[in-house]
């Protein structure tokens, strides 16, 4: 059809051209007419050719940019393999460049990353997952249903700490590309924390390595993702990636991926040293008046006010609700934050989340009640102003640091400004501003009354509920409440990750923030505005993604968004 | 025969000054050992307790016995001179390797800027003696108070936004770009251009403490009566200044860039990190940060261990400058 209508249109100014001549003679006629029928063979001839040439040579489906860099304020994150990278989002991030899982997440949620299916058996309390055939390995032996059952066993023996595989009893190889994936009781947050998170390895490499923590061998770096490692500098805090053309999900959008170390990542946009990088809120307009584009994550990260309720008075719920009264969430977001953030809920997981709670007991600043709830304890206000009890004055201490988010450290007054609230009520305050490791230090052993904390994942799997109030599960962490005084909070912790069945988990999930929001043994503060931004000169879209990368990363480096999209 | 013998007391006479030294190494060696264990906190916690990874209670005794293995002094002397500096915690790479990477970053910013700092410093400040109460004097002697008063913080920035997020002459951040391929001169254009504004940060701030110590020395020797001879003996100015005054005005300059050494790892921390520059500075910051014991020990033991020996270097060098020093001893 197409070619039709362009052999009409080089015909109808050769007629007109006939119709000139006609006044001439006929030699003449003759003459000219072979020499325009010459010409339109030649014209045809070379259209038709480059028609053919255009509809059958072999194209590559992603036109490929030559490198993207990546701006990052720290710079080391480790090496990018399982066992050598840091414990933090940007050391996960950087290894999940190399090695892929079964499944991951997009704009959109879950996709098929090295599984192009997946069920669940309740019956069996099984995950069975069918391997992409196409997928490889950088060296590019193929990647089979061994690797994966290979994976499960070796983290059994040498716990990779990002998963726990307790859960798991055993994996059943039932063919080279399908596995049954056995568990010993229902782990509703497995999709996320196994399927999204485990990075799978390769046995062929991997049996051989007895000392995975030491090990390091090159073939330690061979994964399956869409770039192969080439060099990390620990100086520089720099890492070079290259583009693994034979990746199962098509050839990467950029040849190489450079992360470089950048202290300020505003400026290094604008000189167009880095593609892309975290930035402060404040930045986002002049950058956008420079042609970037800025991006900002959903509401996945919160600043939390830990409190010791293992010691009096903060044992006594109404001295932490008298706490929360006192505290004037948007005076910390306007003076210390200028304006950019919101207020957290206090039932802690993320108003993003699709089983977030709005219904949970909430405390508005309300000083007088804050004042009233004091007094039902028996404290009464001296003549300095200040709360005293039995002669004795209520004084607190307050544990203040800069906080790392998203691997970039940034100071705040929140200290300072909590301070003058909790005095305007009359609770005398010590403010300690502390290293961030000191602090956490003196959390984590229990040495402090209040102390200004913070953490992610309050938008992905609601198994951070667990890790963030129970001991059982959060025993290592200084942003866990480590509460376990209530016995039906407890049962209801366990209960939601035992529930399958998502429309159920949810119910469960709603219950437990209203529980914890009542009995706030921390309360949940704001949620800062996390922005970045890139320059679509590339024509890469970046994008934060919901829930965040793998467990609940908030960084805006999603691999989705350098591999060519799947076919529906 | 009397040459040898002279030769042999003099080195006796030597031995209780590196006696001092060596007792001095040791104590560092000790300092160096003890100290970083009286930091607050571990590197457990200040890994993993506020990561993605939240460990149960299992988890976490299994990582703090791994990582709180405790080795005796003796063994950690002898490991010292057998160059076995540990293995860094959170690098997972020997602690001697590290500090092999980042030390010649430190040189070339650190050092460069200190020795070309000396040197100006130096040569400007007995200019400036020589010419006492001329408006070149007075302008020079105000203009580098006034540097003195600006800190290092303040240079960087200003410089930084002017140069950099302004004119956009200066990369903002890094020692060169990375992961180029280049000829080598092409590489070294590519460095000299991202070490231009660290390196005068760092310049400027150093440049006024030395003219000015140069300059109150060489005021000082200038009313000497050696110099008066000098000048009635009708030498020219030049030999009289560089041969007579400031080698004898050196002595303070000398004793300065000693005790500047010490400040060669700490000293360019706010610069290196304003840069994004890397250097020991920058990797004892995060060493101590996550609470790296081994690193921490390397770092600080390499450094204490340099003060001592330019320190004791200088000693020889200060009888070879000035020869009353070794007549004195």
């Amino acid at each position: 059809m197409k070619q039709g209508t362009f052999v009409a249109f080089y015909l109808e100014p050769a007629y007109e051209g006939a119709r000139q001549i006609d006044s001439g003679g006929s030699y003449v006629i003759m003459r000219y007419a072979v020499r325009m029928m010459m010409k339109k063979a030649i014209v045809f001839s070379s259209c038709v050719l480059t028609v053919f040439f255009l509809v059958c040579r072999p194209v590559p489906a992603v036109s490929q940019v030559q490198e993207v860099r990546i701006g990052d304020s720290k710079g080391d994150w480790g090496y990018p393999n399982p066992f050598r990278h840091y414990p933090r989002g940007p050391g996960y991030v950087r290894m999940s460049w190399v090695f892929d899982t079964l499944v991951w997440k997009d704009e959109k949620g879950y996709v098929p990353a090295l599984a192009d299916a997946w069920n669940y058996d309740a019956g069996r309390k099984a995950f069975t997952f069918h391997l992409n055939p196409k997928a490889l390995w950088h060296d590019l032996q193929p990647l089979t249903a061994r690797d994966v059952a290979f994976t499960i066993e070796y983290f059994k023996k040498h716990p990779y700490r990002w998963i726990n595989v307790d859960h798991i009893r055993r994996a059943e190889v039932l063919g080279p590309h399908k596995v049954v994936i056995h568990l010993s009781k229902p782990y509703s947050p497995f999709l996320s924390d196994i399927g999204g998170t485990m990075p799978i390895l390769p046995a062929h490499i991997w049996s051989s390595v007895e000392n995975p923590r030491v090990e390091t061998d090159p073939k330690t770096f061979i994964g399956s993702g869409p770039y192969r490692f080439v060099e990390f500098s620990k100086a520089q805090g720099t890492y070079l990636y290259e583009s693994f053309d034979d990746y199962y999900q098509g050839r990467p959008k950029s040849k190489r991926l450079i992360y470089v170390r950048s202290g300020q990542p505003m400026v290094s946009l604008i000189q167009r040293q880095v593609d892309l990088a975290v930035i402060q809120p404040d930045m986002a307009e002049p950058l956008k008046k420079k042609g970037f584009v800025v991006i900002r994550d959903e509401r996945g990260w919160n600043k939390k006010l830990m409190i010791n309720h293992r010691k009096a008075p903060f044992n006594d719920k109404r001295f932490r609700h008298a706490l929360a009264f006192a505290v004037d969430r948007q005076e910390i977001i306007d003076k210390s934050h200028r304006g950019f953030a919101a207020p957290a809920s206090y039932g802690l997981l993320s108003v993003n989340h699709e089983m977030y709670n709005p219904d949970v007991p909430s405390y508005p600043f309300h000083p007088e009640k804050a004042c009233a709830l004091l007094e039902a304890m028996g404290y009464e206000k001296g003549a300095d102003g200040f709360y005293q009890k039995d002669g004795k004055a209520l004084q607190v201490e307050l544990l203040a640091s800069s906080i790392t988010t998203a691997g970039q450290s940034t100071a705040d007054r929140d200290g300072e400004v909590i301070k003058k609230q909790l005095e305007r009520v009359g609770i005398r305050v010590d403010l300690l501003s502390l290293e961030q490791a000191t602090t956490d230090s003196r959390v984590k052993n229990w040495k402090f009354d209040l102390a200004v904390s913070g953490h992610g994942g309050i938008s992905g799997d609601p198994r951070l509920l667990n890790e963030m109030i129970s001991s059982r599960y959060g025993a290592g962490s200084v942003n866990s409440a480590r509460f376990d005084a209530d016995p039906e909070l407890n049962r209801l912790l366990e209960a939601q990750i035992l529930e399958m069945d998502p429309g159920r988990r949810k119910e469960i999930v709603q219950r437990i923030q209203a529980v914890y929001a009542d009995l706030l043994p921390a309360i949940s503060l704001y949620c800062p505005d996390s922005t970045a931004a890139y320059h679509p000169e590339k024509g890469i879209l970046w994008y934060y993604t919901p829930g965040g990368i793998s467990k609940g990363i908030p960084i805006p480096q999603n691999k989705m968004s350098l591999t060519p999209k799947q076919k529906d | 025969m009397e040459s040898v013998m002279r030769q042999k007391r003099k080195r006796i006479r030597r031995l209780p000054q590196v006696l001092a030294y060596g007792l001095a190494a040791l104590a560092m060696l000790y300092a160096s050992y003890s100290l970083p264990r009286w930091l607050p906190g571990d590197f457990v916690t200040a890994m993993y307790a506020s990561s993605h990874v939240t460990l149960n209670a299992e988890q976490e005794a299994e990582l703090r016995a791994y990582y709180t293995q405790q080795k005796r002094f003796g063994r950690y002397l002898a490991d010292f001179f057998s160059l076995q500096w540990g293995y860094s915690y959170a690098f997972l790479s020997p602690v001697v390797r590290l500090i092999r990477e980042a030390l010649p970053w430190t040189l070339l910013l650190l050092g460069g800027a200190h020795l070309l700092s000396m040197c100006l410093g130096f040569l400007a400040g007995v200019e400036a003696a020589w010419r006492r109460g001329s408006a070149l004097e007075k302008a020079g002697v105000g203009s580098m108070t006034f540097l003195e008063g600006i800190p290092e913080i303040g240079t960087a920035v200003i410089l930084f936004l002017v140069f950099s997020l302004h004119l956009g002459w200066f990369p903002a951040a890094g020692s060169e770009t990375v992961y180029l391929e280049r000829s080598g001169a092409q590489r070294l254009l590519d460095v000299l251009h991202h070490l231009a504004l660290p390196f005068l940060t760092l310049f400027l701030a150093y440049l006024p403490g030395n003219f000015l110590l140069s300059r109150g020395s060489m005021v000082m020797v200038l009313k000497a009566q050696f110099i008066e001879t000098a000048r009635a003996k009708g030498l020219p100015p030049l030999r009289i200044r560089y041969a007579h005054a400031a080698r004898n005005a050196l002595l303070p300059m000398v004793t300065r860039f000693g005790l500047r050494i010490a400040f060669m790892v700490t000293g360019a921390l706010v610069v290196e990190t304003i840069y994004a520059y890397p250097g020991l500075g920058t990797l004892l910051f995060n060493a101590i940060a996550v609470r790296d014991l081994p690193l921490i020990q390397g770092i600080v033991l390499f450094s204490s261990l340099v003060i001592l020996l330019v320190n004791l270097a200088l000693e020889f060098l200060y009888g070879w400058i000035d020869p009353r020093v070794k007549h004195a001893s």
